[in-house]
């Protein structure tokens, strides 16, 4: 889907930047790359443009360029309410972050179960039962 | 010794700009264009030491005037060092242009801005960072000055040892084949060039042909296809997530992010402000609110700067003497008497008028920058581009239309804010058709004489008609003369931040001193050539009906007659030239009293006189301020010829419609 599809609250996982020219290369610099995580803030009263949060900072884009953006919709792990299986896509992390989850069995393609709502979360994955706070919840994004 | 100042905007750039050099600074342009160049001096140790500050920019790719500009002066200008600011509280992001500016050369001090705030959302490890990338790095808080001492010790003094960021293997392979293809050509930067050949990059890819290097063409392409089969995507796509993926990476290994997902202040401001019904409502308010300010302050100014200059009648019938008559009787005394009267009041009250424009044009300065620095203008342009791209502009530029509200000169200099060349001509060819201060003044004047029961509506039928004409042109415009591509408009919103003082008055004396040099000088060489037309032959009364200027006006008489123009308005109009304000002068001179000037034009006349007034060429001011930022004599002309046709058709079609309707006689 389109990055311009989604509505206000919704994340997403960037797949692929497609056109060419000054537009491209201007999403491209702002840090709109494969594999980035955006998350839409707000719409405009208009409906055009929409402010979205990528990489830490609030960028406004019109409707023309975020359809070049094609994107993947995914949820981040705090909003995921207890009892339901989700398929990990993305953890968003240094190599210490990734690796300390990697050790609790949860990497991108792995399926995990919800026990417990946020926050604190608790999870059960392949390796176990663990105990998740807020600030790890943010960063691993789910489908 | 020459220092760069680079980094993303909104990064507290200039702060630092003005924190090294204080008041030694200097506004101009870059050659050629209109983005405006700061250079300042410092001293270190007894060294004079030159600051230029670069354009802000998020990359370096030849596709916008900015980013160009900024490599260009790195290329060719080669300073000895390149400072590049970093607002540490979006520190990934800004690691981006760092690595740019690592492949385009060796000497980089960091300058990590807005470190205690930073702290309270990272733990930042520097000296970690100094030794992953192998150059100084520097904390600061540019607007508490701290580090900025230090930030120029270690740009004269540091050691570097920079370690660039690499691509993979096979990408960094064929860099390095291209790099030793590059020698004989001697550009110098050679890995640079090797990089942005690969990358196809526009600008260099130009320079190559041109020297006719077929060679090296033909090999960076053949890798260029080589790279995008093995990555399966675009170069550009590819070599922005390299770049993206050593920042991300580098950002990792110096930040622990500490309070993850809190709602920031301006999560909550914005959540208000920038809402989706509110914050139209709320920006209307915030104008209000400013004009109202602006006003309020800058009246008791001009009234001084008016009564020192030109004096006043006095209710009993005396006169307080200002400058000008003072300096007129005291020059009488050894020099002709018509010389004097020129100098006086033709050049002088010329001054006195530019020192007039100045508190509104200082205060109006004052708002914008104080929106601007504080994040606020963002928030306006996301909420206006919708409705403002209907008339060919982005967001932004209902800004300049409001400011127009105050005055036309400040309104147009403040275009420069719009990106794009084409929607900043469009802007510009807009604004003067916003009635000014100046002119709301005139019409609030004659509308309460000959529109005493419903001046209130006249006064809005005015402004409708004045935004009605604006939106309808800039439909136009953007349809005819000012058409051109969709150019790209994304745009980050900063954090909401307290201006600083310093910053804001900087800021205001700059664009004031702007006006004071280049338009105050063409303002008092008009006030000379209306003097000549209104006191000459000499010895008539000065802007009288047997003066030069009452002479056009009864030859033009009969063709004003169609438009509902009385020879007295046709005079007044001219002093309008000058500054629309001097109308109700002109008008106090020809005629005795208030009763006779009502008598002089039926209500219908009046009405076609107030829209003449309202569209009709701008003032010497604003044509001066015109001039200067479009650098187009041709502009000014379309400018002035715009203003007249319109006011000559309205005036035109209210007076011959109203005849036949026989209303207002």
């Amino acid at each position: 889907m389109r990055l311009s599809e989604l509505q206000p609250g919704e994340s997403a996982l960037v797949v692929r930047v497609s056109g060419s020219g000054p537009i491209h290369r201007r999403l491209l610099s702002m840090g709109i790359l494969p594999g980035t995580v955006i998350k839409v803030v707000r719409t405009s009263p208009l409906g055009d443009p929409v402010v979205y949060e990528i990489r830490g900072a609030f960028i406004s884009l019109r409707r023309n360029e975020a359809e070049q953006v094609e994107v993947e919709k995914i949820v981040p792990l705090h909003l995921i309410p207890p009892g339901s299986m989700v398929k990990v896509i993305m953890v968003d992390g240094g190599m210490g972050f990734i690796q300390n989850l990697h050790k609790m069995g949860i990497s991108p393609g792995r399926v995990i179960e919800i026990m417990k709502g946020c926050c604190p979360m608790v999870v059960r994955t392949p390796l176990g039962q663990f105990t998740i706070g807020r600030g790890m919840a943010y960063r691993i994004y789910v489908r | 010794m020459l220092i760069a100042l680079a980094g993303n905007p909104n990064t507290g750039k200039s702060t630092i700009f003005n924190a090294l050099t204080g008041s030694h600074q200097h506004v101009g342009n870059w050659p050629g264009v209109t983005v405006e160049k700061k250079e300042g001096f410092t001293e270190y140790k007894g060294k004079r030491i030159k600051i230029v500050d670069l354009p802000g920019t998020y990359s370096l790719t030849a596709y916008s005037l900015e980013e160009l500009i900024a490599r260009n002066f790195i290329l060719e200008e080669k300073p000895d060092v390149v400072i590049d600011i970093i607002d540490s509280t979006n520190l990934e992001r800004n690691l981006y242009l760092l690595t740019e500016l690592m492949e385009l050369t060796d000497r980089i001090v960091i300058a990590l801005n807005m470190f205690d705030e930073a702290k309270k959302k990272y733990r930042i490890d520097v000296e970690k960072m100094k030794k992953i990338l192998g150059i100084p790095v520097v904390p600061t808080v540019a607007i508490r000055n701290e580090g900025i001492d230090e930030l120029l010790k270690e740009a004269v003094e540091g050691k570097f040892s920079i370690k660039k960021p690499s691509y993979p293997e096979d990408v960094e392979k064929r860099i390095k084949t291209l790099e030793s293809m590059l020698k004989k050509y001697k550009v110098g930067h050679e890995r640079w060039y090797a990089i942005k050949l690969l990358e196809n990059d526009g600008d260099v890819m130009k320079k190559f042909q041109r020297i006719g290097a077929k060679d090296i063409i033909h090999q960076a392409e053949h890798f260029r296809h080589e790279i995008e089969d093995v990555y399966g995507d675009d170069i550009e796509t590819v070599m922005a997530s390299f770049r993206y993926s050593f920042s991300h990476g580098l950002f990792h290994e110096i930040a622990e992010p500490i309070n993850v997902g809190g709602v920031t202040i301006t999560d909550m401001v914005d959540h208000v402000v920038a809402h989706k019904i509110f914050g139209i409502p709320i920006f209307l308010v915030v104008m209000y609110l400013a004009f109202n300010f602006v006003f309020e302050v800058a009246t008791p100014f001009q009234n001084a700067i008016d009564l020192l200059f030109n004096g006043k009648d006095l209710a009993n019938g005396g006169e307080i003497n200002g400058l000008i008559d003072l300096s007129y009787y005291w020059m009488t005394g050894f020099m002709p008497s018509w010389l004097s009267s020129f100098i006086n009041y033709g050049l002088l009250r010329g001054l006195a008028a530019v020192l007039s424009f100045l508190p509104i044009i200082m205060l109006l300065f004052l708002i914008l920058s104080f929106l601007e620095d504080s994040g606020y203008l963002a928030r306006v342009a996301f909420l206006m581009d919708r409705i403002m791209r209907k008339i060919g502009l982005e967001g932004r530029g209902i800004i300049s239309l409001m400011l127009g509200l105050g005055c036309n000169v400040p309104a147009i200099m403040s275009t420069r804010a719009l990106r794009n060349e084409r929607e900043r001509k469009l802007s510009i060819a807009l604004n003067p058709l916003i009635p000014c201060g100046a002119r709301i003044q005139v019409f609030a004047f004659l509308t309460s004489l000959f529109f005493a029961r419903n001046q209130a509506t006249v006064l809005w039928s005015l402004l409708l008609i004045s935004f009605a004409t604006v939106a309808f042109l800039g439909y136009i415009y953007k349809k005819t003369i000012f058409k051109g591509e969709v150019e790209p408009f994304v745009m980050e919103l900063p954090p909401y931040r307290l201006p600083t003082l310093k910053g804001i008055s900087i800021h205001m004396w700059e664009k004031s001193e702007g006006f004071l040099k280049k338009a105050g000088t063409i303002i008092i060489g008009a006030a000379g050539i209306i003097w000549l037309l209104a006191a000459l032959p000499w010895g008539v009364e000065y802007g009288s009906e047997s003066s030069y200027i009452g002479q056009i006006a009864q030859f033009l008489s009969p063709v004003g007659h169609l438009f509902g123009l009385t020879p007295q308005a046709i005079i007044s109009l001219f002093f309008g030239f000058f500054a629309k304000e001097v109308v109700i002068d002109s008008f106090t001179v020809l005629f005795e009293n208030r009763e006779a000037l009502m008598a002089s034009m039926t209500q219908l006349q009046a009405f076609s006189f107030l829209l003449f007034l309202l569209f009709y060429t701008p003032c010497v001011a604003t044509l001066a301020t015109v001039y200067r930022e479009t650098r187009s004599k041709r502009f000014v002309v379309f400018v002035i010829l715009e203003g007249l046709t319109l006011a000559l058709l309205f005036s035109f079609l209210a007076y011959q419609i109203g005849t036949l309707l026989g209303v207002g006689g």
